[in-house]
């Protein structure tokens, strides 16, 4: 057996210099891919918040330069409106942020409640409980957030609810998991012994250590609800008009003009794209540091 | 074990039934019924005319005397009339089922077939160049929504080469090569999606097969590494792998609805979209419930496989 | 001397190489028998039933089944009185200064199960349409009850003649009956078979329906017209998807399109298929502004004028019709429609002048009706959640932005959308309107007249009440028209519903598609089809 194949501990170099520049470093050098997220979530976010500086013209403003290509003028070209295809899709980042922000957080917090109280409790509350997000879970998502849709109407409140329906049977049952661990440890016990409240117990003790799960679940989750948002779009049951949504942009465009102009078919969905690639990459690289356990992928 | 399998077949039942109560409410919560996508075909509304409708369809009683009148008929096997149709539920949902399985089966195919191996390398070559490709290439196939990938095929298909979604379906039965023509591009657009899925799993439970002892101890022994790969890491890794399949069945739904729009096949799928816009409850709900039926054997028959296949957990929580 | 030379030979000769010469100068314009015409209608027709529907997918897919008493003739562009032709009427005549209609039917028509078409069926299709209390059957929608409200009564004296009595004299009601929306029913088939079926006495028989995909026809061998129909069917193919539709008519797949499409499409796909016959034509389609008038700050005469105003027309043309559509009042102006407003006069309405000015007249009106920067007038814009109107929706929101006004975009879905517009549940909005028939009863009364189901605005004077009636019973035509010019210039003043304009219809065909009618002034009323052929 050659001496190298000896597996031995050796310190970190980050151990010894610890700036805040080397670190980011060290992270895109271990990381190529959850850097490279990373670059594509700020790139939206920035997009997001400076949408108004970045863009050329005014998303809403008609005009008529209708249906014209990709130039100078208009970077990305111009709708069968005559709106500038670019500042739309800029503009778009904000709702599509905001949506899947909103109904993410929304979903996840609601459905992390959920597990906490459920997996704390246990006994029948957990059994009903669980038993209800079995019955969410049963339906496949775009279903779900189909008939949600067409229940509640569509607007931009109404899209947010129904993809955060989606979301809250898969946080309660992480959660739930999550918190069916960490109850078993002594010092749980003992607080309950010394007569703490279970609220105090759930609240001060036990929710911090889900943070760690749950922050991975929301960066997972985050894709998929842009993306369940542009479905919901295409299909006519999204954010409405004005707000320049990228999926609603996909289903006018592929309706009437993906022939004369794809710009309006090809520029939209790249942005999605990219979009739910940097939050899946993130998401990825994120769960490697934070939970052990899944790691290997 | 009994007990085991008898316990979840009735968690199963009662999740169909509260599945069967929150569709039936949830549609019920839309604004505007069946009456008035009568009347706006009409282009007016009567009020009396209305009520008059509404009686006649049945849709003026209490909610909960309509969801047990439905709930009795289901079970009867009797799936009603569709409204928008007058005809009867099954006569219309009936030709529209083989056309989504055929797209299903194909798209759960293709997916099978790059994600396992693409899952495979990846592991193996675990750190290289290679797997990074495969995973950026698989995890694209995530971020991408599948009616846009089906749009952006469609758009260079038709300039390039002049082809376009066939008008109109033709069954397998009739010319197997048109039929598959007709497949092949919306069952590489779901099955994309699909195979990522089944790559990443693929890729973990092949990594954590490949760090077992045993594996070692057959390399050391000096056995070929393709033979240790496939003889013992990948009949190990199959098992999650299998009951991942199970599963994506049902998840396929979401993307077969899109892509059956996009590629104008008449399916299931896409006119669950038309009879929710259409407030056509009998369609919605007869659909809804079959998809969730398909979906909850599904989880139950991979529930139990999973139990009968791995002893571990035969006897754990519920 | 002169020889007697003999003709004879020479005319033999002739003859002998030109007759067989003549049936290939004839053949350019005979019509051919044979082949499937395959299109693609504007949706899925949601019955077969006309009288049950408003939707041209409708009337497009059903009227191949059926005939009227008389209908419009395919061949003349704009429809008027002068260009009804018979159908199951042999002869009809006015009585009794045009209070009673009678038609003579003809003799040789039967139901396409067989049996024999009589004046019953007529009797009974109109008792149901007009909701007559002794009709033998009841519609479960009856958009069109409004049309016969002037008859008393309908008689059938013997089995070929039938007679409408009416209250008042109507001229307009020859016209109603030959509408695509008025078809004759058969008295001995249940209503709800029209669902998804079609007996009727038309040039086609329905050989299949798919619901929701397409609807095919077959030649009726026994059609009372002897020559017709020269096609041996007639399919009509559901692609949803407007890239689709060109794509499929470029190939070949289909021999024409184009219901619903705008310019831009129409030039997409001859630019692919340059061989492609490209037909652009006025429609009777027009897209119009409802101002709620029993909602402030609507009631104010100055805030009405200042929406107008602020929609520039020809933005509108430029923008969301690309370039396709006329402008006019209440009615379509010549010289595609009978009833407009004189050209003169329809350039000086509120949207058609200078837009800078019409807008900084329209700043002044809401000034003065006490908005401004400080208390700008803010509302819902509603509209139908379909690309064609969410289109025109959204440039109309810009257009008030520029004159001060924030209005908020609310789609309203299908379902919905009729029901809040007949209970004036809106502020303002966006609507189509589609006219079954370029005649002022059809479309005054429905629209404009007090209490109407469809006056969608809340519309109600009494003096224009007045003026309806009056101008139905007219006869002097010159007297009507001015009547009815009067009464779409008070509209206009008073902001009755505006009309941003009548956009304009396209269809592309391959040269081989013969006698496809298109009128001008309506597009309900052409698809009999039974004078379509195909030369090749």
């Amino acid at each position: 057996m050659a001496i190298n194949a000896i597996e031995v501990a050796v310190p970190e170099r980050h151990l010894a210099e610890r700036t805040w520049r080397a670190a980011v470093w060290l992270f895109v050098r271990k990381n190529p891919l959850g850097a490279l997220g990373g670059l594509l979530m700020v790139l939206l976010i920035v997009a997001a918040i400076f949408a108004d500086v970045l863009a050329t013209h005014n998303p809403v403003r008609t005009s008529g330069r209708v249906l014209v290509p990709p130039g100078a003028e208009f970077w990305l070209g111009t709708d069968n409106l005559g709106r500038d295809l670019w500042s739309r899709v800029v503009h778009g980042s904000r709702i599509s942020l905001l949506v899947g922000l909103a109904s993410t957080l929304l979903g996840a917090g609601t459905g992390g409640l959920i597990g906490l109280v459920s997996g704390y409790l246990g006994g029948k509350v957990d059994l009903i409980a669980q038993r209800l997000m079995d019955i969410m879970q049963a339906l496949p998502i775009l279903v779900l957030a189909l008939v949600m849709a067409a229940a509640l109407g569509p607007s931009l409140m109404n899209t947010i609810i129904a993809i955060s329906v989606v979301i809250v049977p898969r946080a309660a049952r992480l959660i739930r998991s999550s918190v069916l661990a960490i109850r078993e440890f002594v010092y749980i016990e003992s607080a309950r012994a010394m007569g703490v409240s279970h609220r105090r117990v759930a609240f001060r003790h036990i929710l911090p250590n889900t943070v760690g799960p749950f922050i991975v679940l929301v960066t997972a989750q985050l894709g998929g609800a842009i993306l369940g948002e542009a479905a919901l779009s295409y299909l006519g049951l999204g954010v409405p008009e004005p707000y320049p949504s990228w999926g609603r942009m996909l289903s006018i465009a592929a309706a009437e003009y993906a022939q004369k102009a794809p710009w309006l078919v090809i520029f939209p969905g790249l942005a999605i794209s990219l979009a739910v690639f940097g939050t899946n990459l993130l998401g990825d690289a994120l769960r490697d540091k934070l939970d052990p356990r899944l790691r290997g992928s | 074990m009994k007990i085991y399998i008898l316990k979840r077949v009735i968690i199963a039942g009662v999740t169909l039934l509260g599945m069967s109560m929150l569709i039936f409410v949830l549609m019920r919560l839309a604004p505007g019924n069946i009456t008035d996508i009568i009347f706006e075909s009409a282009g007016y509304v009567d009020e009396a005319d209305r009520h008059r409708l509404e009686a006649e369809l049945g849709i003026d009683k209490p909610v909960a005397i309509q969801y047990l009148n439905w709930l009795g008929d289901f079970v009867r096997g009797d799936l009603g009339k569709s409204y928008r149709y007058e005809l009867p539920a099954w006569d219309v949902i009936k030709p529209r089922l083989p056309v989504t399985l055929e797209l299903a089966v194909l798209a759960l195919g293709f997916s099978v077939l790059l994600g396992v191996p693409t899952g495979v390398i990846s592991a193996v070559r675990r750190g290289r160049p290679v797997d990074y490709a495969l995973r950026v290439f698989s995890l694209a196939g995530l971020s991408m929504p599948s009616f846009w990938l089906g749009m952006i095929v469609i758009l260079l298909l038709v300039r390039s080469l002049g082809w376009i979604p066939s008008m109109t379906y033709v069954s397998p039965f009739d010319n197997l090569g048109a039929n598959l023509f007709q497949f092949l591009l919306p069952a590489l657009a779901v099955g994309y999606r699909s195979s990522a899925l089944i790559m990443r799993i693929t890729r973990s439970t092949m990594l954590e097969v490949l760090r077992e002892d045993y594996i070692r101890t057959a390399w050391a022994k000096g056995q070929r590494s393709t033979q240790v790969v496939w003889r013992h890491a990948f009949k190990n890794a199959s098992l999650p792998v299998i009951t991942l399949i199970g599963i994506e069945f049902a998840f396929l739904i979401g993307g077969l609805i899109v892509t059956e729009t996009v590629f104008n096949l008449p399916g299931v799928a896409r006119y669950l979209v038309d009879a929710i816009q259409g407030r056509d409850y009998p369609i919605v709900q007869n659909l809804a419930m079959l998809i969730a039926v398909v979906v909850v054997t599904a989880n139950l028959v991979v529930d139990l496989l999973y139990t009968w296949l791995d002893p571990r957990i035969k006897y754990g929580q519920a | 001397m002169v020889r007697f030379r003999p003709l004879w030979p020479l005319a033999a000769v002739t003859a002998l190489i030109a007759v067989p010469l003549l049936p290939l100068a004839a053949s350019a314009q005979t019509p051919k028998y044979g082949g499937v015409l395959v299109t693609a209608p504007l949706s899925a027709a949601p019955s077969l039933s006309p009288h049950e529907e408003s939707t041209v997918a409708v009337v497009q897919q059903a009227s191949p089944c059926f005939n009227n008493l008389v209908y419009y003739d395919p061949a003349k562009k704009q429809e008027s009185g002068d260009t009804i032709i018979p159908e199951l009427a042999e002869k009809w005549s006015w009585q009794d200064n045009h209070r009673n209609l009678v038609f003579l039917l003809r003799r040789d028509v039967k139901w396409h199960d067989g049996k024999p078409f009589t004046s019953q069926d007529v009797k009974y299709t109109f008792d149901l349409v007009r909701g007559s209390p002794d009709a033998k059957g009841r519609l479960r929608v009856n958009p069109r009850k409004l049309w016969y409200e002037n008859v008393e009564g309908i008689e059938a004296p013997d089995p070929h003649t039938v007679v409408f009595r009416l209250k008042k004299p109507q001229p307009s009601l020859l016209l109603m009956l030959a509408s695509g929306y008025s078809p004759v029913y058969p008295a001995h088939v249940p209503l709800p078979e029209f669902k998804n079926k079609c007996i009727g006495t038309g040039p086609f028989k329905l050989k299949e329906n798919k619901p929701g995909e397409y609807v095919e026809y077959v030649k009726n061998p026994d059609y009372f017209v002897k020559g017709r129909p020269y096609l041996d069917g007639l399919k009509f193919v559901v692609i949803r998807d407007r890239s689709t539709q060109i794509a499929a008519v470029q190939s070949g797949q289909l021999d024409v399109a184009g219901t619903g499409w705008n310019r831009a499409n129409a030039e997409d796909a001859k630019k692919g298929a340059p061989k492609l016959v490209v037909v652009e034509a006025d429609s009777n389609v027009n897209d119009n502004v409802l101002i709620n008038f029993k909602k402030a700050p609507f009631t104010d005469r100055r805030v009405r004028q200042a929406i107008n105003l602020a929609m520039d027309r020809k933005g509108y043309l430029i923008g969301p019709r690309q370039g396709a559509a006329t402008f006019g009042g209440a009615l379509l102006p010549k010289p595609a429609g009978v009833w407009g407003l004189p050209a003169a006069e329809v350039s000086r309405l509120a949207g058609m002048g200078d837009p800078a000015k019409q807008k900084a007249e329209a700043r002044k009106l809401l000034a003065e009706a006490g908005f401004g920067a400080n208390n700008p007038l803010k509302f819902t814009l509603s509209t139908r959640a379909l690309p064609i109107y969410v289109d025109t929706a959204s440039w109309m929101v810009d257009q008030l932005q520029q004159v001060g006004i924030e209005a908020t975009l609310e789609q309203i879905e299908t379902g919905v959308w009729h029901p809040k517009m007949t209970r004036l549940e809106y502020q303002v909005a966006l609507n189509l309107t589609g006219v079954g028939i370029d005649d002022p009863d059809a479309q005054l009364f429905e629209n404009y007249r007090c209490g109407s189901q469809r006056n969608f605005s809340g519309y109600c004077s009494e003096e224009i009440d007045r003026l309806m009636l009056e101008q139905s019973q007219t006869l002097d035509r010159a007297k009507r028209l001015a009547l009815v010019n009067d009464i779409d210039r008070k509209l206009q003043a008073d902001g009755a519903r505006p009309v941003l304009g009548w956009g304009k219809q396209h269809w592309v065909m391959w040269p081989h598609v013969k006698g496809w009618a298109v009128h001008e002034n309506s597009i309900y009323n052409v698809s009999r089809r039974q004078d379509v052929w195909m030369a090749k």
